[in-house]
């Protein structure tokens, strides 16, 4: 093995070391990854829960709806009642 | 001298890439940080979403019990117009559904079924004007519900008008026609016996049996023998003469 060959290989080695370090070095413990995992489990519940509510809005707003083409009938209806007994 | 060099050259590569794979899987702590801060907002937005969607929803909430009890108070002041109230309103509903069932019962019999049940026809008719008579036939769902009916009657009395044979009276000197003579006849009944069947058929024509007029236009009903009815008229005319 000459010089040239030790020094690459050494070189490869300090930069992968340094890499592996770097990686040990800044990563977040089990807890705070765990604390991450909830976090996206509450806002899929989250999620859920406003899909639920928008659904259930448009229902009620449906619902109001034709309660109120309902009660428009039964206001003509007096109309149309008043003027027939006027005749 | 060139295995070495390779196997140095392979080690190299491999533990560089071992190293670069490690550290792109692994999160960092500025990353982890990033995320919790990013889920933390969206929580956030999130719950302010549902915050206002409940808000909402129990606005309409109100709205739509506001709405029932509008239209219950506007159904009340309908009926009061007409002097009526819902109980009495549902009872004529139901009235009218039984008549709307009679009609649509008729309305699928054969014209010779028809005929046997023409009187159910004529009673129906009745009872249509008799809802007429009745102040919550001015109530536009009532109102429109009637129309409906007398279009399947007069349907009904169309199909029995059509069914129904007629004949039209000749004078006696020439044609020599009396009830008994024109039941006789083949195209009528064939049957002079069956007389009674045209005088019940007119009765609103035909007073006296023996009294028939050139020019009157008889229905004749169909059928090939008297009905018990038809056999009382017949009894009581021969006891009278």
């Amino acid at each position: 093995m000459n010089k040239r060959q030790v020094r690459v290989g050494m070189v490869s080695f300090v930069i992968a070391a340094s890499f592996l370090l770097a990686g040990c070095s800044s990563s977040p413990s089990e807890e705070q990854m765990r604390q991450l995992d909830e976090l996206k489990q509450e806002h899929a519940a989250l999620q859920r829960e406003v899909s639920q509510k928008e659904e259930q809005k448009a229902a009620l707003e449906r619902e109001v709806a034709a309660k109120n083409a309902k009660l428009k009938k039964c206001n003509d209806d007096k109309q149309v009642v008043q003027s027939r007994l006027s005749k | 001298m060139k295995t070495q060099r390779m196997v140095v050259l392979v080690i190299a590569i491999s533990s560089l890439l071992f190293a670069v794979g490690s550290a792109q899987e692994k999160m960092t702590k500025e990353d982890w940080q990033r995320e919790v801060d990013r889920y933390t907002q969206m929580k956030t937005d999130l719950q302010v979403k549902v915050a206002e969607l409940n808000r909402q929803i129990e606005s309409l909430q109100n709205e739509s019990t506001k709405l029932d009890a509008d239209y219950t108070r506007c159904k009340d002041e309908l009926y009061a117009m007409v002097g009526s109230n819902a109980q009495e309103a549902a009872a004529f509903a139901a009235e009218i559904e039984a008549a709307e069932n009679k009609a649509n019962e008729l309305l699928r019999l054969s014209d010779a079924e028809l005929m046997q049940r023409s009187s159910e026809v004529t009673d129906l008719a009745a009872k249509a004007k008799g809802f007429r008579s009745n102040k919550l036939s001015l109530l536009p769902e009532f109102s429109d519900r009637l129309d409906a009916l007398d279009q399947k009657i007069e349907s009904l009395q169309r199909a029995l008008a059509g069914a129904e044979k007629t004949y039209t009276v000749g004078t006696w000197a020439r044609d020599r026609d009396c009830l008994w003579n024109i039941a006789k006849k083949k195209d009528i009944y064939n049957n002079a016996w069956l007389w009674p069947k045209i005088w019940m058929g007119n009765k609103d024509k035909i007073r006296n049996p023996d009294l028939i007029y050139p020019g009157q236009k008889l229905r004749v009903p169909s059928g090939n023998a008297l009905t018990a009815e038809e056999k009382a008229a017949a009894r009581r005319h021969y006891m009278k003469n």
